[in-house]
């Protein structure tokens, strides 16, 4: 009874992964984030800096080194607004997953429950 | 419902009997004073520091917690014998987890709740101020432990415990993982990588440190959305772990 139910799950887990099921359905924030979120409001544009100076949205501070305006998404920030809390179009998907992962809990409660008083009847 | 809560008031006077919780919780709170004792050089951000590493400390500290209540419940129930009067008559196995598990799990919630109340003290003994978002913060530190703390059992229900300890390591580390870092880890086979991270847990979702550190607003929905994900995650791990542990022979 075992040998076959976990051939089963190896060749269900097999052919999922052959069909290529994983592709976007994931959190990565880099795969599924929508262009204007990984784009986002600063381009870095360093020729600007040469154009308005000290009056655009970011500060030189030497000869190499600037400070953004604090909370904005920019190159240096990006592994921060990443983060599921930023990533408001992921939020779906941990809904998506919290449901599945309750109905499965209760399937295999039901299950279990079925093959436990069968096995000792 | 009346035995698991009777069952659960006993586990947990079981366990605070242990020197292990209380060594853990100790070891927590060296950790969070050693904190807040680095010396700041008068670095503006000196707040940050200790409220990242003070929330790191408390993950950590579930971690081990985890570990250190439900690794050697069930092995030792089993090799005293005690589970066999226990499962013959007054209780079905399905209590006996419930049982066990709300039991350890009141006394991680009470050690995490002790940790953040410490590193509360700690960030005002430094004349820093306590973000507000640091108590749902820890709320989803607190959900994260209970997760951990099903990875536990479900894993000693079939190994033993110097097993079980590196695979929920390896389970808490791999969970870490971003889709693109766990792929990389066997690159040929891609779609296979990808299917069993989104069988993984993805615990960044209960990572709020750097928004709290940051000063950064945490939207109310997201603290209930993580919630409710990682007590769903907690609820498979327990159904997973009662399934093993009724297919087993005492």
């Amino acid at each position: 009874m075992r040998l076959p139910l976990a051939t089963v799950l190896c060749v269900a887990i097999l052919s999922l992964a052959a069909s290529g099921c994983g592709k976007r359905i994931d959190y990565d924030v880099g795969e599924v984030a929508p262009p204007e979120h990984l784009s986002g409001p600063d381009e870095h544009p360093h020729h600007q800096h040469d154009q308005h100076g000290a009056e655009s949205a970011e500060q030189m501070t030497g000869a190499r080194g600037h400070v953004h305006t604090p909370g904005v998404r920019n190159h240096g920030t990006m592994w921060f607004f990443n983060q599921p809390w930023a990533a408001r179009f992921i939020w779906s998907k941990i809904l998506r997953d919290s449901a599945i992962l309750v109905g499965l809990a209760i399937l295999l409660l039901l299950l279990s429950r079925h093959v436990h008083s069968r096995r000792w009847s | 419902m009346r035995a698991v809560w009777a069952f659960a008031r006993m586990t947990v006077r079981s366990l605070l009997r242990r020197r292990t919780v209380w060594g853990i919780l100790i070891v927590v709170l060296l950790g969070l004073i050693a904190i807040g004792h680095v010396p700041s050089f008068n670095v503006q951000t000196e707040g940050r520091f200790v409220l990242e590493f003070g929330l790191f400390g408390l993950e950590i500290g579930a971690l081990l917690m985890a570990l250190g209540l439900a690794v050697n419940l069930y092995p030792r129930d089993r090799e005293s014998g005690t589970i066999l009067p226990l499962v013959a008559v007054p209780i079905s196995r399905g209590q006996y987890l419930m049982g066990r598990f709300l039991g350890s799990a009141l006394v991680q919630i009470v050690a995490l709740l002790v940790g953040c109340v410490g590193l509360m003290v700690i960030l005002i003994l430094n004349d820093l101020s306590i973000p507000s978002t640091l108590l749902p913060g820890t709320l989803l530190l607190l959900v994260e432990g209970l997760f951990l703390l099903a990875v536990v059992f479900f894993f000693s229900f079939w190994t033993s415990p110097p097993l079980n300890v590196p695979l929920t390591l390896a389970l808490f580390v791999l969970a870490q993982m971003s889709v693109r870092e766990f792929v990389g880890l066997f690159p040929q086979a891609p779609s296979l990588m990808r299917l069993l991270r989104l069988l993984l847990p993805h615990m960044d979702v209960f990572h709020v440190k750097d928004p709290i550190a940051h000063g950064e607003s945490v939207p109310l929905l997201y603290f209930l959305l993580a919630c409710l994900y990682g007590l769903a995650y907690t609820s498979f791990m327990l159904s997973v772990a009662l399934a093993v542990f009724r297919e087993r022979d005492l």
